[in-house]
């Protein structure tokens, strides 16, 4: 504790940014004020790390922003002081302001790609920036912006900084915005959802260079999240808000032990809930069931028009699912995870490799000979609003699947629909309703209705979860267990959210690069990863447990580098090159699965041969 | 994060939600252009029928100006009170002596039937090839666009013109050339607008549900594909009636006397010079009013059927 000193002195820190009743108020229609801002006050200090959570449209973002004098109209600031460093903000003149904005104090915003100019190198942007604050020659700024870059860890800066922002990836959009915030030193940073559709060792990576940002340079770091994981590994104090107002505002060690708001206590019950079931459920007790799905040898490569080259989406991937188990199927955007699950259900074609079903090679068949097992093998889709056909109701959504393989009597399909809906816990009166009018969560319960419709053995679930709030999330996954259990539905959960996975999953494939990395139970895989890709995805995952912080760790690993185009795959180990236990031999060394015991195998040779440190 | 712009509907304009029927009723532009709309159908079925004249015959006044808009409502009066033997030259005389009102009320049989009979088969045989050309992509599809191409590439009244001049000046030909020219239109919207919804994530879960491909095209892509070729369809009527008006006054399409507002113009046109307004400037008003009523309600099918 004694090496963060500063983050646990920071009541009694330098204040840098307070904040006394600010509201602010958006012109509604026939001259009716909304009032998204009510009353915030908030200090902080030197070297702190606070964060602002709530609902989404609870004002949090409307707040951080307001913060820097800024409001999109027709919003207005209708009172309140923000006093930076003993100075009033708010009235300040914009000559003024702008002085301090960029310069004292950066803003991150959520969507890095629409916040970069286009057409200017992005190495241009940030000597721009960096210029308009400091009496320094094009040279110098260019030089500084070299520094920033490598201080963000990007490879090779000098030739980034050369790059457009549409030739950098999105994690390295992202950071080019820190390296532009943080290029003069500002005391203090505004980050609205930094980190919302990074990939998690990407998240943890920049969440560690804002953290030591501000132990370093005493800067303050002010993060808006939804994200209970960042909020317990990196915060040292949390604000949350609701309908505007701060409800509760508290350290977040205090948080975590006894939260003191209504808001506050169902999100962590939510949380807590989920680790105790996860704690209390049995482990694979199925393992004697049924083999229900055989993954064999899956590939599946996609052409680039105009090319001769082909993008290598999934390679040899192989896997057992038996009869009511859920398999989680864990990786980072471009791991391939989404085209095996839509290659086992016939959406894709694989390129080679087989899938059976009970006695069935499924994946000989035609389209049109698949169709009968349509009605036992099911998926459920990332977006639910995208995946109903819009001018449908809920009513013909569901009775769809029903028409195209059952016989049933009108009334039945009726009978059964109402069953559905209430099985996902829908009340059937909304049948009529078009399933857009609904929020996203009960859409996307419609939608697991839809793939329960037809009693399936096997439904894949490709993101279910990833495009919901918390809460709703949360509600979810409780459905999703609940129907496995009553049901002996057998899932493939895809999802790059190892808290959800551990939640649902009694086993886990790992997959990195179109190839499985590792396989093995929950329990293995989430205690003791073999493959240093799971040990990075796993540490760099922002579990929202305050008793294992990522920023007390004495060591936090993460991955170097980007990940690798999946055209031109490397030589030897495909981790080659960013693995933090790598030797000279995995560079050209093709990496097998091997089983290292029943179950659970691992594709590298060091942690086969019990090489890699505990 | 919708946040930036504060609650969710605060700083969005007032989304209507009452009913579709009391949405429309408010909308004063759309009941405009659908009193137009009727007035034309109706027209175009029972104009000959209730003109005043025979729209043919010549009544032996030659020239008569239209009586002073002063007069019109005691003329009124005396005509539907029987009071007059024979009813009042509303919008005057041409110069052949034909009663340039009657003729104006029975164009719509066909100016109505050529423009709405091109732009409906083009219509349908546009939206079916683009769906075609969009869910199937192949050799065949491309070959098919590229003609499109082509036959967009002429002006299309040129393109009209040659083959009304082909085929001769019968009433089926004139709607066919109509249909051959505004085809790719209906082509073209529709294939991009099936190839934009044949992404989305419904079609995707249409074919995990189990439907075949073709089941897809036509029970989730089409009906989801149609608004960009409806809203075209009220805007190509318009265009369709000032095509066949237009090749009318080139003297390629309906001849006379047939009574068509193109035809009209271009006779009345000669007389012009002379001061003498009304056999032109009558069924100019007439192209002009029903092209607007056509696009008004476009205007609003366009505002309706948007997916939001």
């Amino acid at each position: 504790m004694s090496a963060r000193a500063p983050h646990v002195a920071a009541a009694g820190a330098e204040e840098i940014l307070s904040v006394r009743g600010l509201t602010v108020a958006f012109a509604g229609s026939e001259g009716a004020e909304h009032v998204a801002v009510k009353d915030f006050s908030l200090t902080i200090g030197a070297g702190e790390f606070v964060g602002v959570m709530g609902e989404p449209g609870c004002g949090k973002s409307t707040a951080a922003i307001a913060m820097m004098g800024l409001v999109r109209p027709p919003g207005r600031i209708v009172s309140g002081e923000v006093h930076y460093l003993g100075r009033d903000l708010l009235a300040m003149s914009d000559a003024e302001l702008d002085a301090i904005r960029g310069k004292d104090i950066g803003l991150i915003v959520q969507s890095p790609r629409t916040s970069l100019h286009p057409m200017l190198t992005v190495g241009r942007q940030i000597e721009n920036v960096y210029r308009a604050h400091n009496r320094v020659s094009r040279r110098a700024a260019h030089a500084r912006a070299i520094e920033m870059l490598q201080l963000v860890g990007i490879n090779d800066p000098e030739r980034r900084v050369k790059s457009y922002p549409h030739e950098l990836s999105t994690g390295m959009t992202q950071r080019v915005l820190i390296a532009m915030a943080m290029s003069s030193g500002p005391k203090l940073l505004i980050a609205d959802e930094p980190t919302s559709g990074l990939d998690v060792t990407i998240q943890a990576q920049f969440l560690d260079q804002m953290w030591e940002a501000a132990n370093r340079t005493g800067s303050a770091v002010l993060v808006v999240t939804q994200d209970l994981g960042i909020v317990a590994n990196y915060c040292d104090r949390v604000v949350i808000m609701e309908h505007g107002e701060i409800v509760e505002a508290s350290a977040v060690r205090d948080f975590f032990a006894a939260p003191a708001h209504d808001y506050s206590r169902r999100i962590l019950s939510l949380q807590r809930e989920s680790a105790a079931s996860v704690a209390g459920a049995p482990e694979t007790e199925r393992a004697a069931a049924e083999p229900l799905i055989l993954v064999e040898g899956l590939s599946k490569d996609f052409d680039i028009r105009g090319s001769k080259d082909k993008v290598h989406a999934a390679d040899d991937v192989s896997f057992l699912i038996h009869r009511g188990e859920a398999i989680g199927l864990v990786g980072e955007s471009g791991s391939g995870k989404t085209t095996v699950g839509r290659c086992i259900v016939r959406l894709e074609e694989p390129t080679r490799g087989t899938v059976r079903y009970r006695d069935e090679m499924v994946s000989d068949l035609t389209q049109r000979e698949f169709t009968p097992f349509r009605n036992d093998m099911q998926i459920v889709f990332q977006d639910p609003t995208d995946s109903m056909n819009p001018r449908w109701s809920v009513e013909q959504v569901l009775t769809e699947p029903l028409d195209l393989h059952t016989t049933l009597s009108a009334a039945e399909k009726r009978k059964r629909v109402t069953t559905l809906m209430r099985m996902v816990g829908i009340d059937p009166a909304v049948r009529e309703v078009k399933p857009r009018q609904l929020g996203a969560g009960r859409q996307q319960r419609i939608a697991i209705a839809r793939a329960l419709a037809t009693e399936p053995a096997f439904i894949v679930l490709d993101e279910p979860t990833s495009a919901l709030s918390p809460e709703t999330r949360a509600e979810i996954i409780e459905l999703l267990i609940r129907l496995s259990r009553e049901l002996d539905i057998a899932y493939l959960f895809i999802s790059h959210d190892l808290t959800t996975i551990e939640r649902v999953c009694d086993r886990v494939v790992v997959m990195y690069l179109g190839q499985v990395v590792e396989t093995g139970t929950r329990a293995e895989v989430f205690r003791a990863p073999l493959h240093p890709y799971s040990r990075v995805l796993l540490a760099s995952h922002l579990f929202p447990d305050i008793a294992d912080r990522r920023v007390d760790r004495p060591e936090r690993v993460t991955l170097k580098g980007e990940i690798p185009s999946p055209v031109s795959l490397p030589e030897g180990c495909y981790l080659y090159g960013r693995c933090p236990n790598q030797v000279e031999r995995c560079r050209a060394m093709p990496q097998a699965l091997e089983e290292v015991s029943a179950g659970r195998s691992v594709r590298c040779w060091r942690a086969v041969a019990g090489e890699l440190p505990g | 994060m919708t946040d930036l712009t504060g609650a969710p509907g605060a700083a969005l304009p007032a989304v209507d939600r009452r009913g579709l029927l009391a949405r429309l009723r408010s909308d004063r532009f759309f009941l405009v252009g659908v009193v137009i709309v009727f007035l034309s159908l109706f027209l175009a079925a029972f104009g000959p029928l209730i003109s005043p004249y025979d729209p043919l015959r010549s009544t032996g006044e030659i020239s008569t100006p239209p009586p002073p808009i002063e007069t019109w409502p005691r003329l009124l009066y005396e005509t539907v009170s029987g009071q007059r033997e024979a009813p009042p030259h509303w919008f005057g005389t041409d110069q052949s002596g034909l009663d340039v009102f009657s003729r104006v009320i029975s164009a719509p049989r066909a100016d109505m039937t050529i423009a709405l009979g091109g732009a409906l088969i083009s219509l349908v045989i546009g939206t079916f090839l683009g769906l075609l050309a969009g869910f199937y992509r192949n050799w065949a599809t491309e070959f098919m666009m590229r003609i499109s191409d082509v036959l967009q590439s002429f002006p299309v009244f040129i393109t009209a013109m040659i083959l009304v001049a082909l085929s001769g000046r019968q009433t089926g030909n004139l709607v066919l050339a109509l249909a051959l020219v505004y085809t790719p239109i209906f082509v073209r919207l529709t294939r991009a607008e099936v190839m934009a919804q044949s992404s989305r994530g419904y079609v995707q879960a249409a074919l995990a549900v189990g439907n075949s491909r073709w089941t897809i095209a036509i029970k989730h892509v089409l009906p989801n594909s149609l608004v960009p070729s409806l809203v075209q369809m009220s805007v190509t009527v318009g265009f369709a009636i000032i095509l066949t008006a237009g090749l009318s006054f080139v003297g390629a399409g309906v001849r006379p006397p047939t009574p068509e507002w193109g035809s009209m113009i271009s006779i009345g046109a000669q007389q012009l010079i002379l001061g003498e307004w009304w056999p032109s400037v009558f069924p100019g008003v007439a192209i002009s009013l029903t092209v607007l009523g056509y696009a008004f309600v476009g205007h609003t099918i366009e505002a309706e059927f948007r997916e939001t």
